[in-house]
């Protein structure tokens, strides 16, 4: 809308325009007084332009449609009153303005305050799971990134400076101490070997390197050959899959099995992809002691809420004695 | 000897090669990718190949997938893998065929100069050489408390490749103490026992990889 600078400028044209015409009517010999329908036509932009700019500061929606409903009514009915007034009353026919008005915005109150309908509300809890599970995302998402930054720092970073710290005196030594020298060279390779595999944890923990070259049914695979626990892999999941579904489904298992090993007591598990083209579905069935609660334990929670992310879920059927079936869903389109 | 390089990062290939050289072999082709990679050891037929498993152009396991392919077609192709991490999988992969000459180490073990040539020099001459990671995480899946824990040790050298008299030396005892300790094994493990090195290894690591 035009800043107040620019609306001072009109209100005052506005003004210089009615006393003009005034004094014109004045000068014309009087008689009636024609002038009132200019001022009614200036008071009828302002009110308008008021009002309406009320109507739209409403948050667009069904809402803001009712506003200006509302709005231009109310206008409507003011312009005839005050046009039945100027005209010199009589029969008062704005009557059947106003009843109509009424009815119409009567009407239109009445459909906005309905109950929304199946579909809206289904929106309406779509969008509520979407913003739950982005910030999830994003808190996670955060918080791995302090993680690799803290684990980086202490492990490989530390022990580079230590090797930079070794070689350095190494090269201080060399000739008035070979011994030490060819020493603290031994001590230097193996902080960096160190270095080395505390750099193969960290990558680890973030994205297996099986599973950026082989897949998820492969980095599985690798994953279950060094457990404690027999693990059989059965069935393939399809390719390509999204890189957030398979990196989400991959640490889904290692969580699973990861429980089987310590709490499961079990002597064997298995692992079967099926369900596409339609969805991914994992199965993980293993012989231990069951009684499983996703409800405890950070570690089911943690994934439940990894897989939300990607709109995938999870099913624990873990009866006291045992088995337990754990089964990953996640559509895929 | 004549061998085959295929490493990506210049760096590293360059100090490999240098390497290489210092020690007389003779580094007759030196590429960068899975492609080059397959053509040069077909062309060249090299004593050994020395091979990076993650090259370009999809940066995955080209180097691992062009080795078996060039085994396929020649049978007991020297190849040694190095990569920056290790996957029993691929220890299977490549040991499956069961024909000698197979090396998978981590990138790490080359800062271990006389430790790499002598694995270089044993895969070029049919043997085997399993990183010493993939091999303890064999072992440790593995009830062994039948053996001592001296066996253990000689049993987790054998399993990396070495033979007798490498391991008298790792472990500062006689070759002839070493044969016992083999011997002692095979029985409580009940393998067959054999005087081929390889063979022996490839039976070892079959039992140790729980045989499926």
């Amino acid at each position: 809308m035009a800043d107040l600078g620019v609306r001072k400028v009109l209100a005052a044209a506005a003004v210089a325009v009615c006393i003009a015409v005034t004094v014109v009517w004045a000068m014309t010999g009087g008689g009636e007084f024609w002038p009132r329908w200019v001022y009614f036509g200036f008071g009828t932009i302002t009110a308008g332009a008021y009002v309406f700019r009320r109507a739209l500061r409403v948050p667009p929606g069904r809402r803001r449609w009712l506003a200006v409903d509302a709005a231009f009514c109310g206008l409507l009915v003011a312009v005839d009153l005050t046009v039945w007034v100027l005209s010199g009353r009589g029969y008062f026919w704005p009557i059947w303005t106003m009843l109509g008005v009424s009815t119409l915005l009567a009407t239109h109150a009445w459909i906005v305050s309905r109950p929304p309908g199946r579909r809206e509300r289904e929106l309406a809890a779509r969008v509520s799971t979407l913003s739950r599970s982005r910030s999830g995302a994003l808190d996670r998402q955060a918080a791995e990134l302090k993680r690799v930054e803290r684990d980086l720092h202490d492990g490989a970073q530390a022990r580079i400076v230590s090797l930079a710290l070794s070689l350095g005196m190494a090269g201080d030594l060399l000739r008035r101490d070979p011994d030490s020298a060819a020493r603290l060279l031994d001590e230097a390779r193996s902080t960096a070997r160190a270095a080395l595999d505390d750099l193969r944890t960290v990558m680890h923990s973030i994205h297996p390197p099986v599973l950026a070259d082989r897949g998820l049914g492969d980095a599985v695979r690798a994953l279950v050959l060094d457990l404690a626990v027999p693990v059989t892999v059965t069935g393939d999941p399809p390719a390509p899959l999204p890189a957030a579904t398979e990196t989400a489904a991959y640490f889904a298992v290692a969580e699973c099995l990861s429980n089987i090993v310590k709490h499961a007591g079990a002597t064997s598990a298995e692992v079967t992809f099926a369900g596409w083209p339609d969805a991914l579905r994992i199965t993980v069935i293993d012989d231990g002691t069951g009684g499983a609660d996703p409800a405890e334990g950070s570690g089911l929670r943690g994934i439940a809420d990894r897989l939300e992310a990607v709109d995938g879920t999870l099913t624990v059927s873990s009866p006291p004695g045992g088995p337990t079936l754990v089964t990953i869903t996640v559509p895929l389109t | 000897m004549r061998i085959v390089l295929a490493e990506d990062l210049t760096l590293l290939r360059d100090g490999l090669i240098r390497m290489l050289e210092a020690y007389g072999f003779e580094v007759v082709a030196a590429v960068g990718t899975g492609p080059d990679l397959r053509q040069a050891l077909l062309e060249q037929r090299p004593d050994v190949a020395i091979v990076d498993i993650r090259l370009p152009p999809t940066h995955t396991d080209e180097g691992l997938r062009a080795a078996l392919a060039a085994r396929a077609e020649v049978p007991g192709l020297p190849v040694l893998v190095l990569s920056q991490y290790v996957e029993r999988l691929y220890a299977r992969e490549l040991l499956a065929d069961g024909n000698g000459g197979i090396g998978y180490l981590l990138k790490d073990r080359v800062s271990d100069i006389g430790e790499f040539i002598d694995n270089v020099r044993r895969v070029a001459a049919g043997g085997t050489a399993l990183d010493p990671t993939v091999v303890s995480k064999l072992l440790h899946n593995h009830d062994l408390n039948q053996l001592t824990p001296r066996e253990r040790e000689v049993l987790a050298h054998m399993a990396q490749g070495r033979s007798n008299a490498a391991i008298g030396a790792a472990l500062f005892i006689t070759e002839k103490a070493v044969a016992k300790h083999t011997n002692n094994i095979f029985a409580k493990l009940g393998l067959q026992a054999s005087d081929d090195d390889n063979r022996r290894v490839l039976a070892v690591l079959r039992y140790l990889d729980g045989q499926g």
